[in-house]
């Protein structure tokens, strides 16, 4: 092992347009997504036939016969069959965990260059047989004589026949994530305005970027879809204000289907490698990876929201680095709620708050909004779970790098189970 | 390829082959046979939007991915409907009942993406003497606006009815490929093929010929059981190697023996590469399909 750590550098990334679920990739498999996203990314850094050092990836909901997803996609790709591969799920932090798994490596020297990300789709998801049909099943498969395999099957009531969906819903509070995020809104007085002000702004910013062509050389148009479905550039603060509330109940419920992420397909994957390896085969650095951290909460016992952990993730890893958010020149946080945005910010700019959770001197400080998700973000992009990360990475990388050396940006991805996971870029 | 002295027959929708089915099986006998000529008509079909979900169905039942390029074996299925409707009009010399697909070859000139719009047009040309009776050749081609982007050739048999005067230097034996490997080879996958593979793959091609569909309905043809569409074998070795193929390639197919559903077989290596394979059943004994791919995969 060398006595010092190598830099990993993001040397660009790739992703399909995001769809909307039952939309343009309603017949498209995560396998399928996740191999073209990786044989674009391929083609776009011309890899054919090469080793790379791993590639890391994951999706969030996944068939049982997925359980080697990536392999498989890396198998069906361009890349030499003889890179490995494995899957990391860590929900919607697993394209951001997957990135600092494989910088991680590089850094180590145990991989010279990797890539990383993940898929989601909320069309195909699997779907499980009910628990009383899946043990009679499990009976009969290990039933001796076909008397004993009958008296198993005997066993189902009409009740077990009705297959169980996948629910987004936490296991162990039985609300869904958006019913979570309801309560963290009103506890930190979010207002409608201020959702619908940052999903409109979120839509043009992308519309913006879509237009401009900063996407040209991080997405790859699939099946029938060149942008992503869910983008509406016309939308307005006038427009969403008239949607009404989805999460929480009654008097005072902010949240709509317009300032909160919709359900998702699509894929994203990100390259790495070490300065050598993005040298050798002439690939200019984009941004170099810094630090990472992960935080988690205890919502289960009400003491935390849902996905409050980015808020105590970043302080950390600012202090860990010797920064402040002043020192930051663009961020990047995941909508997976306009209120899970401004819950963040409100958070860090509250005394009680800083004292109080995260053992500071005072609040941690204000991000300038207009360093904030300056190409959009979720609500706009949409947000297969899997894929958000990878989708982030790239574009921040690219943002960096267009800023210059030594910008920094900060990446927040908040996640089910009270996870957030957190990372710090510098542009080259 | 092309045959441009031909008169052209321009159609409006996708041919139903059902239809067709039932006006080549109704109007079968009293056809001249090898004594004919061919149509001189190319069927042209302009502005067909590939149909999503059904080529996802086509990935799936033939082992492949759901890609933003689509297998050069579905755009053989979108002109099938063509050809039936070719070989099924009244003008067409030979009974469709006991026309065998014999060989096909196919030729990539870039990939095709499922999202473009499509001009189809099929013909029939090179009626030749084969040891064994008659072959003709159904050719396609698609094209995104004018640019050729994919060409078929379809090719054949009948049995028994050899061209008059056909001399012994005419007479066709090889159908298009010469397998190059020999022996056996190596193993590459083992496929267990369902009883009702006929039928999955009927869905999705719109072949739905009675002896693949079942083995009642295949045993009124002479078969034992179901087989196996030829052009399925050859998807399915196809997509086997579609990680490695290149931009533009060809590729060529000949149905040797069909598989008896439900089969176990085995998909196999001439060589060191994947350029050469071969379908044979578990010994490797029988051959059911030999494919060769032109340059090294």
């Amino acid at each position: 092992m060398p006595d010092q750590l190598t830099d990993a550098v993001i040397l660009g990334g790739n992703r399909i347009p995001f769809g909307k679920a039952g939309g343009a990739y309603a017949d498209a498999s995560n396998q399928a997504m996740l191999t073209s996203t990786l044989d674009g990314l391929v083609a776009r850094f011309g890899l054919a036939g090469e080793r790379v050092g791993e590639v890391a990836a994951g999706a969030v909901l996944k068939h049982a016969r997925d359980f080697n997803l990536t392999r498989e996609a890396v198998l069906g790709s361009a890349l030499a069959a003889t890179t490995p591969a494995y899957d990391l799920q860590q929900a919607c932090g697993t394209g951001l965990e997957t990135v600092i798994q494989v910088a991680n490596k590089i850094r180590l020297g145990q991989v010279d260059s990797g890539v990383a990300g993940g898929v989601d789709s909320a069309s195909d998801a699997p779907i499980a047989v009910g628990e009383g049909l899946r043990k009679a099943l499990l009976g009969a498969s290990r039933a001796r004589t076909p008397l004993a395999r009958a008296k198993a099957l005997a066993a189902v009531r009409p009740g077990d026949l009705a297959p169980e969906t996948p629910r987004n819903a936490e296991p162990r509070t039985g609300l869904s994530m958006g019913e979570h995020q309801a309560l963290t809104a009103r506890e930190w007085g979010i207002t409608r305005e201020a959702q619908d002000e940052l999903a409109a702004a979120s839509h043009h910013q992308l519309a913006a970027a879509w237009d401009s062509g900063f996407f040209d050389d991080l997405a790859t148009g699939f099946l029938r879809l060149s942008r992503d479905e869910g983008l509406r550039p016309d939308t307005s603060v006038d427009k969403l204000a008239g949607l009404s509330p989805v999460f929480g109940k009654g008097e005072g419920a902010t949240m709509t289907a317009g300032n909160s992420t919709p359900l998702s397909d699509g894929a994203a994957l990100v390259l790495l490698g070490s300065p050598q390896w993005a040298a050798e085969h002439r690939l200019p650095a984009l941004a170099r990876f810094v630090d990472a951290e992960v935080a988690a909460v205890d919502y289960v016992s009400g003491d935390e929201g849902l996905l409050m952990a980015p808020a105590y993730a970043v302080p950390r890893l600012l202090a860990r680095q010797g920064l402040t958010l002043d020192d930051i020149d663009r961020f990047e946080i995941h909508e997976a709620f306009a209120s899970t945005v401004l819950a963040t910010l409100a958070a860090w700019e509250s005394e009680e708050f800083c004292t109080g959770r995260l053992g500071l001197d005072g609040p941690l400080g204000t991000v300038d909004r207009s360093r904030l998700n300056v190409h959009g973000s979720s609500l706009a992009a949409g947000h297969p779970f899997a894929a958000t990360g990878g989708r982030i990475v790239a574009t921040l990388a690219k943002m960096l790098h267009d800023l210059g050396p030594g910008s920094r940006g900060l990446i927040s991805v908040c996640a089910a189970g009270g996870q957030g996971v957190v990372a710090i870029l510098e542009g080259c | 390829m092309s045959r441009v002295d031909v008169d052209v027959e321009l159609l409006d929708r996708t041919p139903r082959v059902a239809t067709s089915f039932a006006t080549g099986v109704a109007t079968g006998p009293g056809r001249p046979g090898a004594r004919g000529e061919l149509p001189a008509r190319r069927l042209v079909l302009p502005g067909v939007r590939q149909d999503l979900p059904r080529l996802a169905g086509f990935c799936e039942v033939t082992g492949g991915l759901l890609a933003d390029t689509v297998p050069a074996t579905w755009l053989h299925v979108l002109t099938f409907p063509l050809q039936v409707r070719l070989m099924s009009a009244r003008d067409f010399p030979f009974p469709m009942l006991g026309m065998v697909h014999v060989g096909n070859r196919m030729r990539v000139h870039r990939p095709v993406r499922v999202s473009e719009e499509l001009t189809l047009s099929t013909w029939a040309e090179h009626l030749a003497p084969h040891r064994k009776g008659s072959t003709v050749d159904l050719v396609g081609e698609v094209r995104v606006a004018d640019e050729l982007v994919w060409e078929g050739r379809s090719t054949y048999l009948v049995r028994g009815d050899t061209p008059p005067g056909a001399t012994a230097e005419e007479v066709r034996t090889d159908l298009g490929v010469a397998a190059r490997a020999s022996g056996p080879g190596r193993q590459v996958a083992l496929w267990r093929l369902p009883a009702d593979l006929g039928r999955s793959y009927a869905r999705v091609a719109g072949d739905a010929n009675p002896i693949h569909l079942s083995a009642l309905s295949a045993k009124a043809f002479g078969f034992p059981r179901a087989i196996a569409h030829g052009m399925w074998t050859h998807a399915r070795a196809l997509a086997a190697v579609q990680p490695r193929l290149p931009q533009r390639y060809a590729v060529s197919a000949t149905f040797v023996k069909p598989i008896l559903l439900p089969s176990t077989v085995v998909l196999r290596t001439g060589g060191p590469g994947l350029e050469d394979l071969s379908v044979t059943d578990r010994e490797g004994s029988r051959t059911h399909l030999s494919m060769q791919v032109d340059g090294p995969l």
